[in-house]
């Protein structure tokens, strides 16, 4: 059995201007010890689904009309809030994209670490920041003796990305969600955190969920790939199989319009068209059609769902030998993968269906 | 991007008339500043406020820029980029140095003078938010430069907005919505608009695609050519993504603390970087392509950046510096200000054991093109038969047992 099952997960928020629809109907699971990459821009749900997942929504906007989320066996959006408390840090622990606004400024690091600990496991104060002294030095931080009585500010961003990985791991928590964990941080010091967070990730045997807008971190971060978009993930596959056979347009023009440092020079970008949908309009059809190549009068209408690429494929949902699935009615053959656009003589891609009616 | 490729930046070997150390040709530079520094002062006190310190965000740097290229300007956040891009544009007074734009010194010019510059060079910012007026439509934001320095009656103006909205790519009707109306690729789009309006010779852009949607960000870099191409631009690109600037600059400044560590025409920086510290920031480039990235080993730098109020003495880098530790930290980078030299044609670099690292493991690790294997033979284009699918060793990213 997985660790973490998520089935058919439904987040609105409802707000004055209307209602957000910014999850879809999103399943994925995973097992432990697997490094699991949530691909997709910003309001694509990517993060939306963690919180909703960790019972961290904003309220009172934040409603999960819909869905299940099983971690080890219960289900969590059934839980009474204390147990959830109970388990957020201790079980699931979270990393955020910007370590200031999640440690507390007027803490020492200590304080803030001691804290944590103490709140889950009975252990005497000392044994508590004799633990921090060991976590520090783990996640590299030099003279980590002198550090203790820091506050956040006092360290650099990279610092405060590897205290925030210390607590995170503090209680050896079976699963670790990293919500863009490196995108404030320069490119070398990026380095270090993701060759920290992959380090200590497979010592300890925690599974991770890695969110970011970066394929070339989770080229190398991850074993699976969930792309989403629009609340829908519109393409799963392992690592491997999601780079050299995407799929999904939305994907294939995703590795076209990101410049490789590798590539030719001189090769040009080629970019994916309009913008990602308004997400206060209720989903018709499949989100990526307005921007889709490959669309068909069907995308209009309806949202496929995510099947296996070969119908034969028994469907595996977890570890190397995961089943590569797309959500697309229409999907690209691999020389158009290759051409980023369709090549079958006379396609045209379907107009919206306002145009055909009238 | 236009008829402006890399080969013509980089001299054929025996071109007449050029000289090597200032990487420059004989026609004459649209932008040359030399020895440029700008320190910000950092006081204390509050009713008589101390001079203590200055944060030396540029500290001593000389660059060319000829017409119709783009400069590509590289180096992690506070080494000073933007300061040199901010500086070039005269929207600081620098300390020391000079910059001389079109052959006129305007160093310290003001009034007039300055303004009569400023119409041919413009600033295209990074965070499309906060760089528009949200009370002003986007006519009236691309109207403005126009009104500034009095061109046109307002019909004309009108029609060049008109113009302007339609040439990177905006529906000209839009002209009457605000901001907030727009998503953040129009809203760059706007503000490139607003950037052309003058005409200008150079245009200086800051992190211009760094706030943007991925998907959106490819649509920017190609307008940004197109737009080259059409109105024979000058580019300064500033930006943090390696692999970006190398897409668009025909030539690449690297800086590290307020100084530039290396200079060389984009092809030359990525397959031969000659700087310890460019060497490990490509390194540090990940790419989308876990073949790629399972066989690359990084440079992992130790420690932070230090800070620019106190910089080490002599090489910048040296504290971090991973040739120095295999050399045994020889005492000549903590003594001597490496000077910026050059190593080959158009390729210049401030190590005093640059070549050390010509043919080093690392060096050779950074810019690994087994050949027949990996992302650059397959990355080709339709000659390859997939492009994600580089033949190599089995991919995964790592074995977890």
């Amino acid at each position: 059995m997985s660790l973490l099952s998520i089935r058919d997960l439904v987040v609105r928020f409802r707000t004055h201007d209307g209602t957000v629809f910014a999850v879809n109907g999103v399943s994925f699971d995973l097992d432990e010890g697997e490094t699991l990459g949530l691909v997709g821009e910003s309001g694509c749900g990517k993060s939306v689904t963690n919180l909703a997942l960790m019972r961290l929504l904003p309220l009172p906007a934040g409603h999960i009309d819909g869905g299940k989320v099983i971690f080890n066996g219960e289900d969590l959006l059934t839980l009474d809030e204390s147990d959830m408390r109970d388990l957020r840090g201790k079980e699931i622990a979270m990393i955020f994209q910007d370590p200031m606004t999640s440690l507390n400024p007027v803490l020492t690091v200590q304080e803030q670490m001691v804290e944590t600990i103490q709140a889950h496991r009975r252990v005497s104060k000392s044994e508590a920041r004799a633990r921090t002294l060991e976590l520090l030095g783990m996640v590299g931080i030099p003279q980590p003796e002198a550090r203790l009585k820091n506050f956040p500010h006092q360290f650099s961003g990279g610092m405060r990305q590897r205290v925030m990985i210390a607590m995170a791991l503090a209680l050896e928590p079976k699963l670790l969600i990293a919500d863009e964990p490196t995108t404030a941080l320069d490119v070398t010091i990026q380095a270090q955190v993701l060759e920290l967070l992959s380090r200590l990730a497979a010592e300890h045997g925690t599974a991770v969920i890695l969110i970011t807008h970066d394929l070339g971190v989770v080229a190398g971060m991850t074993q699976r790939i969930n792309v989403m978009y629009a609340g829908y993930v519109v393409e799963a596959a392992t690592t491997k199989d999601l780079f050299a056979r995407p799929r999904h347009p939305y994907t294939v023009g995703l590795l076209h319009s990101i410049p490789r440092l590798d590539a030719q020079p001189g090769e040009p970008l080629i970019p994916i068209e309009g913008a990602p949908p308004d997400l206060r309009f209720a989903p018709l059809g499949c989100p990526f059609a307005p921007r889709c190549a490959w669309r068909v009068d069907r995308c209009w209408k309806e949202m496929p769902s995510l099947e296996p690429i070969d119908p034969s494929y028994e469907v595996v949902t977890t570890g190397p030998q995961a089943t590569h699935r797309a959500a697309c009615w229409n999907p690209p053959t691999s020389g158009e993968v290759v051409a980023a656009r369709p090549l079958r003589p006379g396609f045209e891609p379907a107009a919206p269906p306002a145009q055909v009616g009238s | 991007m236009s008829d402006m490729t890399p080969q013509t930046v980089a001299p054929a070997a025996g071109v007449p008339g050029r000289t090597d150390a200032a990487g420059s040709s004989s026609a004459r530079p649209l932008v040359e500043i030399t020895d440029l520094r700008m320190f910000f002062p950092i006081t204390q006190g509050i009713l008589i406020s101390r001079h203590v310190g200055d944060v030396r965000a540029v500290d001593g740097v000389s660059l060319s820029i000829q017409k119709g290229e783009t400069i590509g300007l590289v180096g992690e956040s506070g080494c000073g980029k933007s300061t040199v891009g901010r500086t070039i544009l005269r929207l600081y007074r620098p300390t020391g140095g000079r910059i001389v734009f079109d052959g006129q010194d305007i160093t310290t010019a003001g009034g007039a003078s300055l303004r009569s510059v400023r119409r041919r060079m413009q600033m295209i910012f990074q965070d499309p938010y906060a760089s528009l007026n949200p009370r002003m439509t986007a006519a009236g934001i691309v109207s403005e430069p126009l009104e500034i320095h009095g061109v046109g009656v307002k019909s004309e103006r009108q029609q060049r907005v008109r113009d302007l909205l339609a040439t990177v790519g905006l529906d000209p009707s839009y002209g009457d919505r605000f901001p907030h109306e727009f998503s953040g690729g129009q809203r760059q789009r706007i503000g490139v608009a607003r950037a052309l309006a003058l005409h200008p010779d150079l245009i200086v852009a800051d992190e211009p695609i760094s706030a943007l949607d991925v998907s959106i960000q490819a649509q920017i870099i190609n307008l940004l050519e197109r737009l080259q191409g059409e109105f024979g631009l000058t580019y300064l690109f500033i930006a943090h993504d390696l692999s970006v600037v190398r897409h668009i600059s025909d030539r690449i400044a690297v800086m590290y603390l307020g100084r530039i560590v290396e200079t060389a025409n984009s092809r030359a920086l990525y397959e031969r970087p000659l700087h310890p510290y460019a060497v490990a920031l490509l390194s540090a480039v990940p790419i989308p392509d876990p073949a790629v990235e399972g066989r690359r080993r990084r440079i992992i730098l130790t420690g932070d950046v230090p800070s620019p109020s106190d910089p080490p003495p002599g090489c910048h880098f040296h504290t971090r510096c991973w040739l120095r530790e295999r050399l045994g930290n020889p005492d000549r980078c903590v003594a001597e200000d490496p000077a910026l030299r050059p190593l080959s044609s158009g390729h210049q670099v401030a190590c005093h054991f640059a070549e050390e690292v010509d043919g080093s493991a690392e060096q050779v690790q950074v810019t690994g093109r087994s050949p027949g294997a990996g992302g650059v033979a397959a990355a080709a284009g339709p000659a390859a038969t997939a492009p994600y699918a580089p033949a190599g060793p089995p991919p995964r990213p790592r074995d977890r047992g």
